[in-house]
């Protein structure tokens, strides 16, 4: 019988209480979603260790005010949204992307071996060429629509969950979803199938 | 959609984009040894902000609270716009009011040059007060007397 993981619910509430580790054990539960969610707003792995630093911070001094309104995770979803665009904001984002700490997993992964099946000429790209032309194509949508796209394609995330982390409604969610489509679209041409 | 179909298909590779080995092992303690080094620089005033921050979002206004406020502030802003100054108050009581005064005289042209110029200092609105120079004027006067 496999132990059955503690709830969120629990561990705030203990958090609450003083217990460090009941927040530590919501850290290692949520560092790597939350780093795919930075990472895919930012591009860069500097930026998102450094976010992610700050956004457990910010979560651990306001959980005393945190009072269960909405789940942790829409709660926590929701700092680390704001923090990421408020970052990207303030700086007008470089246009360098890091890839050096991209995981060579990807090359073995069933459905991007068949996004570029290696007899139809014009899907032969490499695999970093593709990594490279995802990068760019997420960095020239506004940062409103990388987000939704982040949550969305990403991070498979429901719209609803989507307008109540970034504070809108589920149609202007499906309204960016459908604009940074078609954005990606244009960017992403020669990758997609006719 | 079917070109919708391939970019969603093509995004969600993106999942597979991972931080170097080993980082999500590492994070917990680089996070509590940035937050221990945190504690040590904050200032006293710094550490009662979080405190405040913390606990702000608990503490819930009264709605009627701001309705109060603003009904509060126009009245107060009535009363002192509507209170009649003082001093100025005192003074309007017990003064007389007095038409503006302007100083004129007749034209030059006709009034003959050597006699003396009658200076009219007429006040609006009242009787007018006329004072006349007695004598020639002290140019004209002659230095020599016989």
């Amino acid at each position: 019988m496999e132990p059955t993981e503690t709830p969120d619910d629990e561990l705030v509430a203990r958090t609450q209480r003083g217990d460090a580790r009941a927040f530590d054990e919501l850290i290692v539960r949520y560092t790597p979603r939350l780093y795919g969610l930075i990472y895919n707003m930012t591009s860069n792995h500097e930026d998102t260790n450094d976010l992610l630093q700050d956004v457990f911070s910010k979560a651990y001094r306001s959980i005393r005010g945190f009072q269960g309104k909405s789940s942790f995770y829409t709660w926590l979803h929701s700092i680390a949204a704001n923090m990421t665009i408020n970052f990207l904001k303030k700086r007008s984002r470089r246009a360098t992307m890091s890839l050096d700490d991209v995981d060579n997993g990807i090359a073995n992964d069933p459905e991007f071996i068949s996004a570029t099946p290696e007899n139809d000429p014009r899907h032969q790209a490499n695999l970093s060429e593709l990594q490279k032309k995802l990068n760019e194509a997420m960095m020239k949508l506004s940062i409103e629509h990388r987000t939704v796209v982040t949550m969305f394609d990403i991070q498979g995330m429901p719209h609803a969950e989507i307008a109540k982390i970034l504070g809108i409604s589920e149609g202007t969610v499906r309204s960016r979803l459908f604009y940074a489509h078609r954005q990606l679209q244009n960017h992403l041409q020669e990758f997609i199938k006719p | 959609m079917p070109d919708e179909d391939s970019v969603s298909k093509l995004l969600r590779l993106k999942r597979y984009e991972q931080p170097p080995p080993g980082y999500f092992e590492n994070f917990l303690v680089e996070f509590q040894t940035r937050q221990r080094a945190e504690l040590l620089r904050q200032s006293p005033w710094e550490r009662f902000n979080d405190w405040i921050a913390s606990i702000a979002p608990s503490f819930e206004v009264p709605r009627l609270a701001y309705a109060a406020m603003v009904v509060c502030a126009i009245g107060a802003s009535a009363l002192i716009m509507g209170r009649p100054d003082g001093d100025s108050a005192g003074l309007a009581a017990n003064s007389v009011p007095t038409p503006p005064l302007t100083l004129s005289s007749p034209s030059a042209a006709s009034i003959p040059i050597g006699e003396p110029q009658p200076v009219a200092l007429t006040s609006t609105g009242s009787p007018s007060v006329h004072y006349v120079l007695p004598t020639r004027p002290v140019s004209y006067a002659s230095s020599r007397s016989f």
